[in-house]
């Protein structure tokens, strides 16, 4: 398409991209001016085809407006690199034209170019990931979207000030999680999380929703992965009320991570929700729980042991054996209780060991006598163990106590 | 013959004015033979000034050398006055250059100075009379050009007339060139004859056409052929040598520098009564020897070498042309088809000619070439002209560049020959030219490193020239017997001991040496440079840049010529004198080129610089200096700029280090290791050079130390080559580790001098594998954490890199590893989503995942089951947690269980009995007693009711269960550093 293209046309197009890019700044048009940086962005092919039929357009934008050509030029090369394919090069470029609008959005009081910054935050991680998929391919170190991390570390600096541009630090907090969850330095996440939950100049309940959903997403899956529950449920509880209901996909992901949670301080989902934000994966879990069933459990665990590893799941549901133990046990319990009534509080072992051969679990008895010792410990069953009779003696009230919301 | 020749000469240069198209010149050199004999001979007058000098360096008699510069300084058009000193030189030069020769022969390195010298100093007065801008088209028509002079120069080898008429071309040039200055047009004048030479040297054929474009061109012609000169001087040198019959007609020719050469050649052949074929070989090694000491100096040029190099090759054996006439030569001359380009002239010479092409060639040092190109022309005259023609053209490397591609194949058929020929003659020195000339170096690798690293140790041992020298020949000695053995390569020349000091070497090296020396420090200080050496040529004056150039082209030229030898290994002989020379001098030739520089031990580099005399050195940087400014693009420049930079830092830091450390060889080690650093710095310091671009392998230093035994000592600065451990050695040492009796300590300490080896050696392969694993074991069943971990990351990485091991094994460690000792569970996490399938199935990696499940559950009776059964060293990773495990499980069982416990029971499920299934009696009391004592330390309460039988009263022990203080604690939290264990380790 390019070849069509006339040097004439080719460079008015250009020239007319530049002029909007420089009255989008003159006039403070911060939604414009986002607009002009989405490299990425299906739109901007009609200039990245003049682009390629001009190829001195550097110069040109050197010379129509030599005050911005830091950041002009570089962006131009970013936008032609990108509509080639070559997403290092306009990865490196563009990261030159962003830090050129960094240094300039830092000297404008008002922060009417919060959009813009926003956008070049986003294309910045969006491009350093195609180019580290680039460089991986060609057998390269793939470092652009830890370059990318550190400059958007300098962005968060000039918006963490006091001041109006506070309100758009969150924003960027969330591409850095993302990027930090992508290269598995999660643990850079704290100090930014630090920042912005002890610093006096944020008041969490300025940020836009958006952010907010985003940041409690991401700082409650870091609650998870420290298998702090509780937190870890109060976080993305908060995320999954405040996200857009429409966004399915954002309500799927945040469940995907609250469920395991809720699991684990003994809430179970209903099954329709399962079904509808596809989340079967967790259905057997679901009624392993229910059934006591520890056999259901492991097989769950060993089918999708893939996909709860790499989300980070694995071990909060590894751990949800012990209530299935527990539920185990309550129902020789109710069953006991029905069939002689007197001993209902006394469950000899050989009941369980029995129960659990019947599961195809191998456990010998001293394996079944530790995990009810453990049960006891944990506070999931009431009572003792009579190590001497093999029997298990339950409290008479409340022998299997609830989680309510307890983590075990 | 000689009408055969003149017949030839007359075909060629009729084709030859056809291919230039310059009907004038072409004609003049034909017809003028006679006359132009004459100016030849006043202008070989220079020439031979020239070649006096060397010839003085190596007789040492000032005389020469001071009349020589008197020349250059004159500067007039005095080639016929000049040339009457000269031919009087020529005269005494032969007696006295056959004195003076024979030390010279035995000590390289003189010759190799004086030639340095030689070059040097004409370049210097060159420079003058260029203009920068020539530079670059000057050095390729050079390289055309030479060819073709060389091609006149076969017609002049043929017959005495053909000298003259070479010599018209040559003075046609000179006019041309309008530069009043005598040197310049001595240059040029040589640059003809020298092209002719040069061209005769790596190209015998294209001699006629070079004239013709001398002449056309001439100025930038001549520049080049100047060098070119210079290169061949040595050469020509090397040439009289072998032709002791050439002398009378040197003398008869007196004028032409032929005359000098011929002296030369005399006291060779009285010298050396070996077969013309041989010496001429020699020689030509010499000659060879006398580029690379050029070479060494200069930083930047290397790339110059490497183009012009490049260019020669394209132009003598590159070119298809050059091919042919090879086949020819071999077809006439066997024995000539030795060096791809000197090979061929000095061959010529041999026995066929015998006297009187031999003193053609020696007259003519373009004859030479000229020489193997006759039988070529002979049988092809015309034929051989037209193509030569088409083909130089195209050859010049600017114009052409493609055409270097093709040189190498040439030279490798060359080679190929040769060396089935003549195989007497290998080079030992070859191998460093073929270094310097990056491009043409791979064969250069054929001189094993330790070998050079050898013969760098034994020349750092040197207090004085004259050591150095002996010591260089015994070197060479040394290397002729490991080659006749075969064992050059196989020898461990690491361990092979020091010479002893060479005091008791010939009386003639020492003399020979003392006079260089002499020479050495009366030359250099006048020309004492200002400037730091390695200064960029861009410094110097335009004027100068023409003479770089041209000293590039000659350079390279000479290194090409050169290098086909190297790889042939064909002349031995000189390839003593090469090795020996050019071992210091390589190392620094090689500096200029990245690569070759890295791959040579920088320990090496830096010895060879600290060998080789300081004067020397300046001298070969000025005349680098000079060759850089021979910059064919800007970024070539500027790449030689960095290369230059880089040279002079560690130049002078091995200048420095040399001054103050004299001799010995603890301090050559030192210098080693400053030259590790310094590279280092270097490379950093070069900004432009990024981090990625450094070629580590080329600081990799290989160890030589025998030592099977060594303490651990965390290196405080570059590694020492003599104390590390090569390999085998580090092999001998890891099983000796894994036999030996001592403690773990003692183990640890050898294991991780053994991983401090492997390191600084970057040795990456399964030995490394199986070092860390055994430390990784060790330090497991020593309970040594950190030292497991460092082991554990460093085999991840290994294991990546798809180095086989215990990878399953290790697999189970690291995850029970993760599991147990630290609590990231994103580690965790990450690393169970690293098993693979096959993993999984693993015993080891098995029994791991059911630790990890037994710990998550708590199901401390699992946990203890698997203790018992752990495969491998698992069990010992378990170790390190039963404690912790145990009182869980004490915590656990006190909240659950009533009323009480019996201790057996409790032995039982946590493992204090070590054999539960069979042996529980016979090991049942020791079992039982340290339960007890274990369950006492944690505060539980015993009671002896019930039967007798120990029980634990749960509820009781509830209350009063802790954890105590481990035992072994110590104040700082380092157990490994407690006296005990301190005292433990020395003892």
């Amino acid at each position: 398409m390019a070849a069509y293209l006339s040097m004439g046309e080719a460079h008015r197009r250009i020239g007319d991209y530049l002029s909007r890019v420089v009255d989008a700044i003159s006039s403070s048009d911060g939604a414009a001016l986002a607009s002009l940086f989405a490299v990425s962005a299906p739109d901007s092919t009609l200039l990245s085809d003049a682009l390629a039929a001009f190829p001195d357009f550097p110069r040109l934008a050197g010379d129509r407006f030599p005050h911005l050509a830091d950041l002009l030029v570089p962006l131009l090369r970013a936008i032609h690199s990108h509509s080639l394919q070559r997403f290092a090069d306009a990865y490196s470029s563009f990261e030159k034209a962003a830090n050129a609008f960094l240094q300039e959005f830092r000297n404008w009081e008002t922060p009417w170019a919060m959009e813009a910054m926003h956008t070049v935050a986003l294309e910045i991680r969006l491009l350093a990931e195609k180019a580290d998929r680039e460089l991986a391919m060609t057998g390269k170190n793939p470092d652009k979207l830890q370059a990318a991390g550190s400059f958007l570390m300098k962005v968060f600096g000039a918006l963490a000030v006091k001041g109006p541009k506070r309100i758009g630090a969150l924003y960027v907090t969330c591409q850095l999680f993302k990027i930090y969850f992508r290269l598995g330095t999660v643990n850079l996440c704290r100090s930014v999380i630090r920042s912005i939950e002890t610093a006096r100049n944020f008041d969490f309940e300025d940020f836009p929703v958006k952010d907010k959903v985003t940041y409690m997403y991401y700082t409650g899956r870091l609650e998870v992965f420290n298998e702090n529950f509780l937190v870890a449920d109060q976080k993305l509880t908060y995320a999954l009320m405040h996200c857009n209901p429409q966004s399915e996909s954002n309500l799927r992901r945040i469940l995907k991570f609250l469920i395991p949670v809720k699991l684990s301080i003994g809430v179970l989902p209903k099954r329709t929700l399962l079904e509808r934000y596809n989340l079967l994966e967790y259905a057997d879990v679901m009624t392993s729980l229910k059934r006591g069933d520890l056999r259901l459990l492991r097989q769950a665990l060993d089918r999708h042991e893939d996909q709860f590893l790499k989300s980070g799941v694995y071990l909060v549901l590894e751990k949800l054996e012990l209530q299935v133990y527990q539920r185990l046990v309550k129902k020789i319990h109710i069953i006991q209780r029905q069939k002689e009534p007197a001993k209902a509080h006394q469950i000899k072992l050989g009941v369980v060991v029995k129960a659990l051969k019947w599961l195809e679990i191998d456990m010998d008895v001293d394996e079944v006598e530790c995990i009810m010792a453990c049960l006891i410990y944990k506070n999931l069953i009431k009572g003792y163990f009579a190590h001497k009779s093999k029997v298990l003696v339950l409290s008479k009230q409340d022998p299997f106590p609830k989680l309510n919301g307890k983590p075990v | 013959m000689a009408s055969h020749v003149a017949g030839a000469a007359a075909g060629s240069d009729a084709p030859h004015a056809e291919v230039v198209s310059m009907g004038q010149i072409n004609p003049s050199p034909c017809p003028p033979l006679s006359s132009s004999h004459q100016p030849w001979s006043s202008a070989s007058g220079s020439v031979t000034v020239s070649w006096n000098n060397q010839v003085d360096k190596a007789s040492q008699d000032t005389v020469y050398y001071d009349p020589q510069r008197d020349v250059s300084v004159a500067g007039g058009n005095q080639n016929v006055g000049s040339s009457a000193p000269h031919a009087a030189q020529s005269s005494m030069g032969m007696t006295d250059a056959s004195h003076s020769h024979v030390p010279y022969s035995s000590s390289v390195q003189h010759s190799y100075n004086p030639v340095e010298y030689a070059n040097y100093y004409y370049s210097y007065p060159q420079a003058a009379n260029d203009s920068s801008v020539q530079q670059g088209a000057n050095q390729h028509p050079g390289a055309a050009y030479q060819p073709l002079t060389s091609f006149q120069n076969s017609g002049s080898y043929i017959d005495p007339t053909s000298n003259t008429y070479y010599n018209a071309g040559g003075h046609q040039t000179v006019p041309g060139y309008g530069s009043g200055s005598y040197y310049y047009q001595n240059n040029t004048w040589d640059s003809g004859s020298s092209g002719n030479n040069y061209a005769q040297s790596y190209q015998n054929y294209s001699s006629s056409d070079t004239n013709a474009l001398q002449s056309s061109t001439s100025m930038p012609a001549n520049s080049v052929p100047y060098q070119q000169q210079y290169n061949q001087w040595p050469y020509y040198y090397n040439q009289s040598v072998p032709s002791a019959s050439s002398n009378p007609v040197t003398g008869k020719s007196t004028a032409d520098n032929v005359a000098v050469n011929t002296p030369a050649g005399y006291s060779y052949p009285s010298s050396q009564p070996p077969p013309p074929g041989t010496t001429s070989w020699k020689i030509n090694s010499v000659a060879s020897v006398a580029p690379p000491m050029q070479a060494p100096g200069v930083s930047g040029p290397q790339n110059q070498y490497a183009n012009q190099a490049q260019d020669h090759a394209n132009q003598a054996p590159g070119v298809p042309w050059s091919q042919n006439h090879y086949a020819y030569q071999a077809q006439a001359y066997p024995q000539k088809t030795m060096n791809s380009n000197h090979a061929p002239l000095i061959n010529p010479e041999d026995p066929q000619r015998t006297v009187d092409p031999i003193g053609r060639s020696s007259n003519t040092l373009s004859n030479h070439v000229s020489e193997n190109f006759q039988p070529n022309l002979q049988g092809s005259m015309t034929t051989n002209t037209s193509s030569e023609s088409k083909i130089q053209i195209p050859t010049n490397p600017r114009i052409a560049p493609g055409f270097s591609m093709v040189i190498p194949k040439s030279e490798k058929k060359n080679l190929g020959p040769d060396l089935s020929k003549k195989p007497a003659y290998v080079s030992v020195s070859m191998p460093t030219n073929d270094a310097k000339a990056t491009q043409v170096g791979p064969d250069a690798r054929s001189m094993p490193f330790s070998l050079r690293n050898y013969t760098i140790r034994n020349l750092n041992r040197c207090k004085d020239d004259a050591q150095r020298a002996a010591c260089r020949s015994i070197m060479e000695e040394i290397t002729r017997k490991a080659i006749a053995d075969g064992t050059l390569l196989t020898k461990n020349w690491d361990t092979e001991p020091l010479l002893p000091l060479p005091e008791s070497v010939a009386g003639t090296t020492e003399a020979s040496s003392a006079n260089h020396s002499s020479l050495f420090s009366s030359t250099p200080t006048p020309r004492k440079r200002v400037k730091s050496r390695w200064e960029p040529a861009v410094d110097e004056k335009v004027t100068n840049k023409v003479e770089q150039i041209a000293k590039g082209l000659v350079n390279s030229n000479i290194h090409n010529s050169f290098e086909p030898k190297n790889r042939t290994g064909s002349s031995w002989d000189h390839g003593k004198f090469l090795q020996s020379h050019q071992a210091p001098l390589n190392k620094a030739n090689q500096r200029p080129a990245k690569k070759q520089k890295f791959t040579s031990n920088p320990s090496q580099i830096q010895n060879g610089n600290a060998s080789s005399d300081s004067d020397k050195e300046q001298d070969l940087t000025k005349y680098y200096a000079s060759a850089t400014a021979l910059a064919n693009s800007p970024e070539e420049k500027k790449r030689r700029e960095h290369r230059s930079k880089r040279f002079e830092r560690s130049q002078d830091s091995s200048l420095r280090s040399r001054n103050s450390s004299a001799n010995k060889d603890a301090i050559a080690n030192m210098h080693r290791r400053r030259a590790v650093s310094s590279h280092l710095g270097r490379t950093y310091e070069e900004g432009t050079r990024a981090v990625e671009d450094m070629d580590w392998d080329a600081l990799t230093i290989k160890g030589t130390c025998q030592e099977i035994e060594k303490n651990y000592l965390r290196l405080t600065s570059a590694p020492d080559p003599s104390i590390v451990r090569p390999e085998e050695v580090l092999e001998k040492a890891l099983a000796m580790v894994e036999t030996s009796q001592k403690n773990y300590f003692y183990k640890c300490d050898q294991l991780k001098s053994i991983r401090q080896d492997l390191t600084v050696q970057r040795i990456q392969n399964e030995l490394t594998v199986k070092v860390y694993e055994t430390h990784a074991r060790l330090a497991m069943q020593a309970g040594d954490l950190p030292e497991y971990n460092q082991c554990q990351s460093q085999l991840k990485r290994l294991y990546a890199e798809g180095i086989k091991g215990c990878y399953f094994e290790f697999s189970a460690y690291n995850l029970l590893c993760v599991m147990l000792h630290s609590n990231n569970k994103r580690d965790l996490l990450s690393s169970m989503a690293s098993l693979s399938k096959e993993a999984k199935q693993d015993a080891a990696v098995k029994h791991a995942l059911a630790v990890h499940a037994a710990v998550l559950s708590g199901n401390y009776v699992l946990f203890f089951k698997l203790y018992k059964k752990a495969p491998n060293l698992n069990s010992c990773l378990m170790d390190l947690h039963v404690e912790r495990m145990r009182f869980e499980a004490m915590k656990c069982m006190s909240r659950s269980y009533r009323p009480t416990v019996p201790v057996g029971y409790v032995a039982q499920i946590l493992g204090f009995l070590r054999t539960d299934s069979e042996g529980c009696t016979a090991d049942g009391d020791d079992g039982l007693e340290e339960c007890e004592k274990w369950l006492k330390a944690h505060g539980t309460v015993l009671s002896g009711d019930n039967g007798g039988e120990l029980q634990i009263d749960m509820k009781a022990s509830s209350a009063t269960l802790y954890m105590p203080e481990p035992e072994n604690a110590v104040a700082h939290g380092d157990a490994s550093l407690a006296v005990d264990d301190f005292l433990a380790r020395t003892s």
